[in-house]
């Protein structure tokens, strides 16, 4: 826990943190400061005003709306996709990294399998199949089951790494079990590990659910802010110059996925110690 | 009446595909109570496994292949690694680690470890009465205890590391322990006071019996009452600390004794020599001694025939030519 607390000391940390809270309470108050509305209030493509800060969308949708409700949708698209992929590349990671065998060759090679195949292909393949009732939850799911492979790989490199370390094997010799050897003397070391990658997972999910969606192949049931870029392509907000559109959704998408790789980046440099200063 | 007693112990590894590795060959001991034996070989020579077999505990990939291991009579062989942590391990038999930084997880404190490993050859333990009883082993050793119980083990130095370890394994007052290269990482100061610390317990009653394994030899000679020198499994020779040190019979002592730094006076003009040569792989057959490819008096049937243990001079040689 201290070590958490430490990274308050890095200004990097500081900057990408306060980024994010700030976008985090953008999604979660938004819709106590702003009146959420998807109907239609103003004009086509009304160009931004005091009343409507960015303006509308083609079928006369505050925009303020639209992007509150995208970002929510893009920050749960995130942290599901991340949580799955985290969880399942730690879990085979640890596990056939320390089993080793048989098993570890399994799974190095569905590991390997699946960073073969690039998973944007695997993710449109599957969206496209999905044409009707594609949710935000099951865009999560297909990008957390195909996001897991790196972190599986990496994280199966440390415990392989630890499983030969002696206190490890005094473990065992003392008659601690695969899980108990897996929780209390694996999982720790790896903590923050796998904190960083649970961090870069989620601004993965964010990024490829963005790039799906504004294919034309993101959720059918709701606004997010990769939608709305498909919107403003489809109808050519670009070349006629409607940059109320299009610009704040991307600068949303960027600001948070630079603050989580901000994060990141500091995090490593206070939780390696021949980085730390 | 011996109190542990070894009878012709073998054991081997299986590795995954299915070939074994015979690590130990063959070893054979007595020992009485309050005895000191040294065990010493080159990296390799299966010191270490031996001493998990002297433990009765076979954690897979070790197998035993045959023998016996007996304390107080009692068997250690084929019975379940609980039923050996519970009635076996660290009350009869307790083992130093080797290496105090790497035996002690860096993620839990002190205490959390020794209550770990109390937890796991006690049925109903409980923790404040573990803790009492860490306090009360761990004010033996002039450490600060409280301070060294709820630190984490880098917060420590490697002699209060070291002293830790031995603390946790001798917290039930084994019968006898096997302390396995217990100075190996430490310097030589160090070593002195760990030494000093081992010996403090024997001297207290703590235990009394004691099985030292290192690869430094001189070390021995001033612990150890009996000495047993391994070679790529198999002891090569085993005879009283003085029968050893002064008057090594089997080729491979002596080219041991020759590649080692005296500090003795009229010894210190001699220059070590190394041993030419590498041991045998213990995954192929062998046939003959093992040590015939690097001894300098090898003879032609050295390599023909199994070497047998003979009586030399008052110790056990395992060299048809030794005299």
């Amino acid at each position: 826990m201290k070590q958490f607390l430490t990274l308050f000391k890095s200004p990097m940390f500081v900057i990408g943190f306060s980024l994010f809270v700030g976008t985090l309470l953008l999604a979660l108050l938004g819709p106590l400061v702003f009146n959420i509305t998807t109907e239609r209030v103003g004009v086509q493509y009304a160009p931004p005003s005091g009343k409507y800060w960015f303006g509308c969308d083609d079928l006369g949708r505050d925009y303020v709306s639209l992007l509150i409700k995208g970002l929510q949708a893009s920050l749960y698209v995130g942290f599901l996709a991340g949580i799955i992929a985290t969880t399942l590349g730690t879990l085979l990671g640890i596990y056939g990294g320390f089993k080793g065998g048989l098993v570890d060759d399994i799974i190095n090679m569905v590991t390997n399998l699946f960073i073969v195949i690039p998973s944007i292909v695997i993710i449109i393949l599957i969206s496209a199949s999905f044409s009707e009732g594609r949710s935000l939850t099951l865009i999560a799911v297909i990008i957390g089951m195909t996001a897991w492979t790196w972190s599986a790989r990496a994280v199966r490199a440390q415990s392989s790494a630890l499983k030969s370390k002696d206190h490890i094997s005094l473990a065992k010799m003392n008659g601690a079990n695969t899980f108990a050897v897996i929780t209390l003397h694996i999982l720790p070391y790896l903590a923050s590990y796998v904190f960083m990658v649970f961090i870069l997972q989620v601004a993965t999910g964010i990024l490829t659910e963005a790039a799906i969606s504004m294919i034309g192949l993101g959720p059918l049931d709701t606004v997010s802010l990769g939608t709305i870029l498909n919107q403003a392509k489809n109808n050519g907000a670009l070349s006629d110059g409607i940059w109320w559109a299009f610009l704040p959704a991307t600068v949303i998408i960027t600001m948070v996925v630079f603050a989580l790789y901000l994060i990141n980046t500091s995090a490593e440099g206070v939780f390696n110690p021949r980085l730390r200063k | 009446m011996a109190i542990f007693e070894v009878d012709n112990l073998s054991l081997h590894y299986l590795t995954r595909f299915g070939k074994k590795i015979h690590a130990v060959t063959g070893v054979t001991f007595n020992m009485e109570k309050g005895e000191i034996l040294g065990i010493a070989g080159e990296s390799g020579c299966g010191k270490s496994t031996l001493v998990n077999g002297l433990m009765g505990l076979f954690i897979p990939p070790l197998y035993p292949t045959s023998g016996d291991v007996r304390v107080n009579g009692e068997s250690l062989m084929n019975r379940t690694p609980n039923d050996i942590r519970q009635n076996v391990l660290s009350r009869k038999v307790s083992m130093i680690p080797q290496g105090a930084f790497n035996a002690l997880n860096p993620t839990r404190k002190v205490k959390d470890i020794a209550a770990d490993v109390m937890a796991a050859h006690l049925k109903n333990v409980d923790k404040k009465e573990i803790y009492d009883r860490l306090v009360e082993r761990f004010d033996l050793f002039g450490m600060d205890t409280k301070k060294v119980l709820n630190s984490f083990p880098i917060q420590l130095t490697a002699g209060e590391r070291q002293r830790s370890v031995i603390g946790i394994s001798t917290l039930l007052n084994p019968q006898m322990v096997i302390a396995d290269e217990p100075t190996s990482a430490l310097d030589v100061t160090t070593q002195k006071v760990v030494i000093r610390l081992i010996f403090d317990l024997l001297e207290k009653g703590i235990f009394s019996t004691m099985i030292f394994i290192t690869h430094e030899l001189p070390l021995l000679r001033h612990v150890a009452d009996n000495i047993g020198i391994m070679y790529a499994g198999e002891f090569v020779e085993y005879g009283t600390t003085d029968q050893i040190v002064f008057d090594p019979r089997h080729p491979y002592t002596k080219a041991l004794m020759g590649a080692m730094l005296s500090a003795e006076p009229g010894q210190k003009q001699k220059k070590p020599t190394a041993i030419e040569g590498a041991p045998p792989n213990l995954a192929n057959p062998i046939f003959g001694c093992r040590f015939a490819d690097r001894c300098p008096v090898a003879k032609e049937d050295c390599k023909k025939s199994e070497q047998e243990i003979r009586m030399v001079a008052g110790r056990q040689v395992r060299c048809q030519y030794a005299e």
